[in-house]
């Protein structure tokens, strides 16, 4: 089954997501980190760069597989992944408003490839925080030369 | 950080064995719960290794780990993007470096790569950071 090319551009609605400090922490536990920084339980805090994997990659996602007429289907892979920092890093207490959008839909060979952004500010100021840019790769979902034969 | 951040500067490597244990802890910490990363019989149908592998996403965490480190730390860090280009098989030992391939303009740009021991790269991509 072929992505839904009319998607491109569709913005989903935003989610809330609040930093905390025990996240933080456990992340940074997991990647074997070692700047105390993000152990701290201080104003120091700080989250390491890829934090923003917690609530970008499935949440992110979610709404997104969650609509039925994207066309989505379970065999998948992350492709890619890209993230833009605003001005510091996300601290323990940071509300993020996380607003997910389909930033293209593409084909390469038999794979399609979709591009989920999703665009990450400060609750408070309105500031970028953060945004991602994944690309997951639908295996085996391009629309075939039969199918587009059929169509015409 | 004491390196030099000029063209040519070389990341501090990471070297990590993917385990059972990563893979669990890194699930639990981003929330990632496919159980492709952690459940033997689930990987033996889907995974394209027939084996559990490693979240791509852990892959990044390292290289950024690397990255950030270099960087001297986390608000120098303006952008990090990765190509997943080959899976990361449970039981094997991968190492991830970079290496400054430009300075400009306050942002030095960051070539970044993750091998495994054989010398599959799992992982490339691009870093930049203030400097």
């Amino acid at each position: 089954m072929a992505l839904n090319q009319d998607k491109v551009g569709t913005t989903y609605p935003p989610y809330t997501y609040e930093v905390t400090r025990a996240k933080i922490h456990e992340y940074a536990v997991a990647l074997g980190e070692t700047d105390p920084r993000y152990l701290s339980d201080g104003d120091d805090c700080a989250a390491p760069p890829t934090f923003a994997a917690c609530f970008t990659v499935i949440r992110g996602g979610a709404a997104l597989f969650a609509d039925p007429d994207l066309g989505t289907h379970p065999a998948l892979v992350h492709g890619s992944q890209r993230y833009v920092y605003g001005e510091r890093p996300l601290r323990p207490g940071d509300v993020l408003e996380c607003t997910p959008r389909i930033a293209d839909i593409s084909t390469r060979g038999a794979n399609e490839m979709l591009t989920v952004e999703v665009a990450c500010r400060f609750q408070d100021t309105g500031e970028p925080a953060v945004t991602s840019e994944g690309v997951i790769v639908f295996l085996g979902s391009a629309p075939t030369d039969d199918a587009e034969e059929g169509a015409a | 950080m004491t390196s030099t951040i000029e063209v040519g500067a070389e990341l501090e490597p990471v070297t990590q064995t993917a385990t059972l244990t990563t893979s669990v802890m890194y699930a639990g910490a981003s929330g990632d719960l496919n159980p492709l990363h952690y459940d033997e019989g689930f990987a033996s149908q889907v995974s394209p290794t027939g084996g559990i592998i490693a979240h791509g996403m852990f892959s990044m965490g390292l290289v950024s780990r690397a990255l950030t480190a270099f960087a001297g730390g986390p608000e120098r860090v303006v952008e990090v993007a990765v190509r997943f280009t080959r899976p990361w098989p449970l039981g094997t030992t991968s190492t991830f470096g970079g290496k400054v391939t430009d300075v400009s303009d306050g942002v030095a740009t960051v070539s970044l790569w993750g091998d495994t021991e054989d010398g599959t790269r799992i992982l490339r991509g691009t870093g930049r950071i203030r400097v």
